[in-house]
């Protein structure tokens, strides 16, 4: 298996994309569960455009997206000045933009599978606990949480997918620098730019697809189990 | 009797969408100008040459810029290419080395020169590592990639020769392509940047701070080549060597 042997620069590759996907997914689910539940539940002007700003990272080019971060988040950029000068934060070339940029672009999906899963659930049971006295932070955590797991699952797993995929955006937000921006796509993509790097570039694309494989199984073992407890009760 | 009329007015509308969308979307017909791979930093230059071409009553070109590894794959895959244009030795080494140019019809045609930039106004910086990782300080130095990209790899060769590469490295913000370098500095995101001459002249919003000594580098090339042995390819590859096409070339700062 030597033809199997990452150097360690493959290595942090593959630990830093697990590290981005991983928090670009955990800090976007509360905000994309809150927008879904806007988008699914809530009337209020300006819907259509929240839910057209959602979507856009699907509709525009990844490289364009990856320009608009650059242009907001960057050392000269209105937000990433304010984040700087507040909180002494730069996230521009560091891990934690490809981690927003990978965020970015997956939000989307996750809210797109959220809403749903919300839409999907009969508000008159949440009304029959109402009327039955229940608070509604109970209602949410006994009844809707549970009818809607399968879907916000899903959410996750898409969002954490396209994390591990997002190439485009990151590249031209915070380029590619070994052992801290340099995620396995970037890899990938730099390997596959010389005559004969198609060995190292397959290597990855094996761990890339491996690290996949792994998500979609564990969540499939999740969405079952939280299928059974709905049915079950 | 209503519903009827109604859905029949609805297949109406729809089949006139449909036959309008074929229309609109239908092929056009083949176009006859030779089908030129290059790679992406000739753009500015060779757009104007094919339109000195076409003011020559020749059917326009047919001009694809992508990196010069996505255009060696095509072409490997059966792309219908007659001229390959490249800034990489090693893709047109690979190329040959599949037989898939014309044997003897590879020549440097162009060269380019290597600098360092920064924003424009920027007082020029000796070629030092100490002057430039001061300059640098917390922030970066854009490059394209330095083991897969032209431009960077150069780069990387001429810092090394320079003995600043040890030096720098760390600091060193990779992009996949030079133009990408080249706006990085443009938007003040990084203090510094190296890039060809020619991207620096493209750019307003950059100036150059130091030239690259050509000894500390390769010698850069841009390779043209025939891939189709055609009387069309021929007639473009003869053009883009006469005085006409490099006095183009050389108004966009090729050498």
């Amino acid at each position: 298996m030597s033809w199997f042997e990452l150097g360690p620069a493959e290595w942090a590759a593959v630990r830093l994309s697990i590290q981005v996907s991983f928090w670009a997914t955990f800090v976007s689910l509360p905000f994309g569960l809150l927008t879904a539940f806007a988008l699914a539940r809530w009337r209020f002007p300006g819907k259509t455009i929240l839910n057209g700003l959602v979507h856009l990272p699907l509709i525009l080019p990844p490289v364009v997206t990856g320009y608009l971060l650059l242009s907001a988040f960057g050392r000269r950029g209105p937000l990433g000045q304010f984040l700087e000068q507040t909180f002494g934060i730069t996230i521009a070339f560091q891990w934690t933009g490809a981690a927003l940029a990978a965020a970015i672009m997956a939000f989307p999906l996750m809210v797109r599978a959220m809403r749903l899963a919300i839409e999907t659930v009969d508000p008159k049971l949440e009304e029959a606990a109402a009327t039955l006295g229940a608070p509604r932070v109970i209602i949410f955590f006994t009844i809707t949480l549970p009818l809607i797991l399968p879907g916000l699952i899903a959410g996750v797993i898409l969002a954490f997918a396209k994390a591990m995929g997002e190439f485009g955006a990151t590249i031209t937000f915070v380029s590619n620098i070994p052992g801290r921006t340099q995620t396995l796509p970037s890899a990938i993509y730099a390997f596959l730019q010389v005559p004969g790097g198609e060995n190292a570039a397959l290597r990855l694309v094996v761990i890339s697809v491996v690290i996949a494989m792994s998500a979609l199984a564990l969540s499939e073992v999740f969405a079952r189990r939280a299928a059974k407890r709905v049915a079950g009760r | 009797m209503v519903r009827g009329r109604r859905g029949g007015y609805t297949r109406l509308m729809l089949r006139a969408l449909l036959t309008s969308i074929f229309l609109l979307t239908a092929p056009p017909a083949m176009a006859q100008g030779p089908v030129v791979f290059a790679a992406s930093s000739l753009k500015t230059a060779l757009d104007d040459v094919a339109v000195a071409w076409e003011m020559r009553g020749n059917p326009a070109p047919v001009l694809v810029y992508a990196g010069s590894s996505a255009l060696a794959r095509q072409i490997d895959q059966g792309a219908p290419a007659d001229l390959v244009f490249t800034a990489s030795a090693d893709w047109m080494a690979w190329l040959k080395s599949r037989e898939l140019v014309v044997p003897g019809s590879e020549i440097a045609l162009l060269g380019n020169e290597l600098v360092l930039i920064g924003p424009a106004g920027d007082a020029p910086l000796a070629l030092d590592a100490d002057a430039v990782a001061a300059r640098i300080g917390a922030d970066r130095l854009a490059m394209a990639l330095v083991d897969a990209v032209p431009a960077g790899q150069y780069g990387r060769a001429a810092l090394e020769a320079l003995g600043m590469w040890g030096r720098l490295a760390p600091s060193v913000a990779q992009t996949d392509n030079v133009r990408a370098a080249l706006a990085l500095v443009a938007r003040q995101e990084t203090p510094l940047g190296i890039v060809y001459a020619t991207d620096a002249l493209a750019e307003r919003r950059v100036s150059v701070l130091a030239t690259f000594p050509e000894d500390s580098h390769p010698p850069i090339e841009i390779l043209l080549a025939l891939v189709q042995d055609t009387n069309r390819a021929r007639a473009f590859y003869t053009f883009l060597q006469s005085p006409e096409a490099r006095a183009i070339f050389v108004a966009q700062g090729f050498k």
